[in-house]
């Protein structure tokens, strides 16, 4: 791989803003096409597998792992305490990090909170300044939407049918898959689409038996569908087969890139072609018009080392930033010709904001496992995955839409009965006998994609670039809340049938923000009076301009989203490089 | 008092309190006090544990202070048949490091303040310095404070709590923790995860 030097003096066919799943996608595509790409990402390129250190010992590192304790990570209780930028009262922190960076690992993948402020209602945001951005760090799980999802609408009432179906994006599910790999077993079901599945990992006995005790209940428990290649993909040599070499779970990522991430899985691979460029700390601060046409001309940036201020000039721009990051780009780059912002005549950029509400789950304890020997259960990327069972042939009468578990059972690097009451001797043989008998789950459910839910910009707070700052107007909503009530109920009754001893019940309903799975701020529909987008992520004000992250969503649905904005973008991108071919953009 | 007796901690810490300036005149201590007083700027005798960092600090501790973690620590998570405990595993150091390094002025204080009060309380319940006492006399004094976990205004109970969660952390971390103790399996190469053998499949 070569990195060529980055020229601006040149017109790009096409800039990319962010090198996430979205942008790394958006690479690929576009230079596969035979596109002139560069690609511009506001964080560094970190050495990442000095950073991830997958196989190291606690006791090899010198803070056992953790955040190192002259910085400190956001907790629950201060995202609910207090108020966005979060503070007050941590002066004294060398930095302030999100509440996910509280690992060694994670430190320099994360954003200062500090240098990053947003204002507004509570939010969890978790960013990732880096090139590959947070899919240096996902979770993995890999799943599909159905049209249970692209038309709720039309099930239930509420909101807006995507401009797609099941159909129109399936081939590219497909296509995303046998690039990528994904780990999984076929289940037919008609609400969670199969993938094309490598090598399954398989599920241990007290998994099993929550399986078998579901299936009484038609409920479907399914291996961990994991974005990670386990027979490896002989297309890509940055990207080695998983070899199962344990604490998956550590937070940190994958320093083999078994794990899908965006530099190995798109961006590397894409640079081979000779057709991108890369440049690292450029942070975009607004998208550039052409006063004549009222297209979009490039983009404006900031070198965040030097603070020098740069113009690109693209014929296609590109927006990959995020949901939350390519909604404020939007926000920020106001003209004559579009005073509310670009891509905002129809007013709903920002808005209709919505995500996975999460925090309710259970753990439990297998007693026939309790005192056996130790078992390896983390040499996997993922236990479990509990599908949708809500809202699918019947109607709950207290809310609408629905919710899937993620969870998992066995031995662990760092034992799961640590925090048990008590201490000495006997703490210390409780600990051990039960390390591999507990199981736990949590719940991810559809937040409604509201018109009220939005994020706007601070007229007063700015990023340490001096770039206006995110103002958060966000909450679950009744009917997320009434559906957390049904999460922890079932989640209880679920956990009882399968004859597990219950140890702990979490009802409490974590931080707006926790899933990390913020979607919908620049929606896809055919109306441009009430979408920012057509169904190719093409913005309908604006015809050269694509925003092909996660704010495309026009429901968040309950499944995670990585896979189907990997999806979505390929699709979006085969489009314009198609049109880009007949001179139409 | 007698050690089967029920101990109301509210009740009593008043009377430990009231007799917490005599027992800090008639410390048993030799060397420098388990006190609130700020340690002296003792030259770096070890060297962090493994870090990579080089602090310009001196240990978090006093060398009395020290032992009394190790007790204290070795009480939480002891040496058994099983395994060693928290005193082999040098959970002190790593609890050190970790007051050393830490922004944060209340931890540090707790600790401080909270080292000073259970002391106290053992001298109180026991007639003894905590690192003079027995084990069975040890247990008793943190029996109490595990007892009461939940009086989280007290800062004895919140120091207790801050203990138990390093020495957990510490202890499972090090390779006594990790190997000895639990046998951890994993972070090695595995061909084939070995599951269940029934995959509780429909078909």
């Amino acid at each position: 791989m070569t990195e060529p030097e980055t020229d601006l003096t040149k017109t790009y066919d096409a800039v990319i803003i962010g090198s996430g799943a979205a942008g790394g996608m958006a690479a690929h595509v576009l230079t596969s096409h035979g596109l002139q790409v560069l690609l511009l990402e506001a964080g560094k390129k970190l050495p990442i597998e000095q950073e991830l250190r997958s196989m190291e010992w606690p006791y090899d590192n010198a803070h056992r792992g953790s955040l190192p304790p002259e910085s400190h990570s956001l907790t629950f209780n201060e995202y609910t305490i207090r108020k966005p930028p979060y503070g007050a009262g941590l002066e004294n922190a060398q930095h302030l990090r999100s509440y996910v960076g509280n690992s060694d690992y994670l430190k320099n993948i994360v954003v200062d909170e500090r240098e990053n402020p947003y204002t507004g209602t509570n939010y969890a945001w978790v960013r990732a300044r880096c090139l590959g951005g947070k899919t240096n760090i996902w979770g993995r799980l890999a799943l599909r939407l159905s049209d249970y999802d692209f038309k709720a609408k039309s099930r239930d009432g509420f909101g807006e049918d995507w401009p797609i179906s099941y159909s129109d994006i399936e081939p590219y599910y497909d296509k995303v898959d046998l690039y990528l790999g994904i780990m999984g077993v076929k289940e037919n079901l008609p609400h969670l689409p199969d993938s094309i599945f490598q090598r399954p990992q398989k599920l241990n006995c007290a998994e099993v038996t929550l399986k078998q005790s579901l299936q009484k209940m038609g409920r479907v428990l399914t291996q961990y569908r994991a974005g990670v290649t386990s027979e490896g993909l002989k297309h890509n040599k940055y990207r080695s087969r998983c070899y199962g070499r344990g604490a998956c779970e550590r937070k940190g990522g994958c320093d083999i890139h078994a794990a899908f991430d965006s530099p190995t899985g798109l961006i590397y691979p894409a640079m081979d072609s000779a057709n991108l460029s890369l440049r690292t700390n450029a942070v975009v601060r607004e998208v550039t018009i052409d006063p004549q046409t009222g297209k979009a001309s490039g983009v404006r940036f900031i070198d965040s080392q030097t603070m020098k201020d740069y113009t690109v000039r693209a014929k296609i721009v590109v927006l990959a930033a995020s949901t939350l990051e390519s909604a404020r780009l939007l926000l920020l780059s106001k003209s004559r010709l579009h005073p509310n912002g670009l891509a905002n005549s129809s007013g709903h950029v920002g808005h209709n904001f919505c995500e996975h509400i999460m925090g309710p789950g259970v753990t439990g304890r297998a007693k026939d496992l309790v005192g056996k020997p130790a078992t390896l259960d983390d040499g996997r990327p993922g236990g479990f995955y509990l599908a949708r069972f809500r809202n699918l042939s019947e109607k709950h009468p207290k809310f609408i839409r629905g919710y899937g578990f993620e969870g998992g059972s066995g031995c662990r690097m760092f034992p799961s009965g640590a925090d048990v009451h008590g201490f000495g001797a006997s703490f210390k043989e409780e600990v051990r006998k039960n390390q591999g008998a507990y199981i736990s789950m949590g719940a991810f459910g559809e937040v409604l994609a509201r018109y009220e839910n939005f994020v706007d910009l601070d007229p007063v707070v700015k990023d340490k670039w001096g770039i206006p700052a995110l103002r958060f107007h966000y909450n679950f909503g009744d009917n997320g809340h009434r559906m957390a009530e049904d999460m922890k109920e079932t989640a209880q009754e679920m956990f009882e049938a399968a004859g597990f001893e219950m140890v702990h019940v979490r009802n409490r309903v974590l931080t707006e923000g926790w899933s990390i799975h913020e979607l919908g701020t620049a929606r896809m529909g055919n109306d441009p009076k009430t979408s920012v987008l057509n169904q190719f992520q093409q913005s309908h004000d604006v015809k050269n301009l694509f925003v092909v992250d996660g704010s495309a969503f026009v429901n968040a649905s309950c499944q995670n989203p990585t896979w189907t904005i990997m999806a979505l973008c390929w699709r979006s991108c085969d489009f314009l490089a198609d049109e880009f071919r007949k001179g139409n953009l | 008092m007698s050690s089967d007796d029920p101990i109301d901690l509210r009740q009593d810490r008043r009377e430990w309190l009231k007799t917490s300036a005599a027992a800090l005149g008639a410390s048993l201590l030799s060397g420098p006090a388990v006190t609130g007083e700020q340690p002296q700027a003792a030259p770096a005798t070890k060297p962090a544990a493994s870090s990579g960092q080089s602090k310009p600090t001196g240990p978090f501790f006093t060398p009395a202070q020290h032992t009394l973690v190790e007790e204290l620590s070795e009480t939480i998570i002891p040496a058994d048949g099983h395994s060693g405990g928290a005193k082999a595993a040098k959970v002190a150091d790593y609890i050190d490091q970790f007051l050393r390094e830490t922004y944060d002025d209340n931890q540090k204080a707790l600790w401080r303040e909270g080292l000073r009060l259970v002391d106290l309380m053992s001298r109180h319940y026991r007639q003894k310095s905590f690192v003079d006492s027995g084990p069975e006399e040890r247990i008793a004094v943190l029996q109490v404070l595990s007892d009461n976990d939940h009086m989280t205004d007290l800062p004895e109970v919140r120091f207790f709590i801050e203990l138990k969660r390093l020495t957990a952390r510490g202890y499972y971390t090090s390779k006594i923790g990790i190997h000895d103790e639990l046998n951890y399996k994993g972070n090695r190469i595995l061909e084939e995860y070995v599951g269940c053998d029934d995959q509780g499949s429909t078909s």
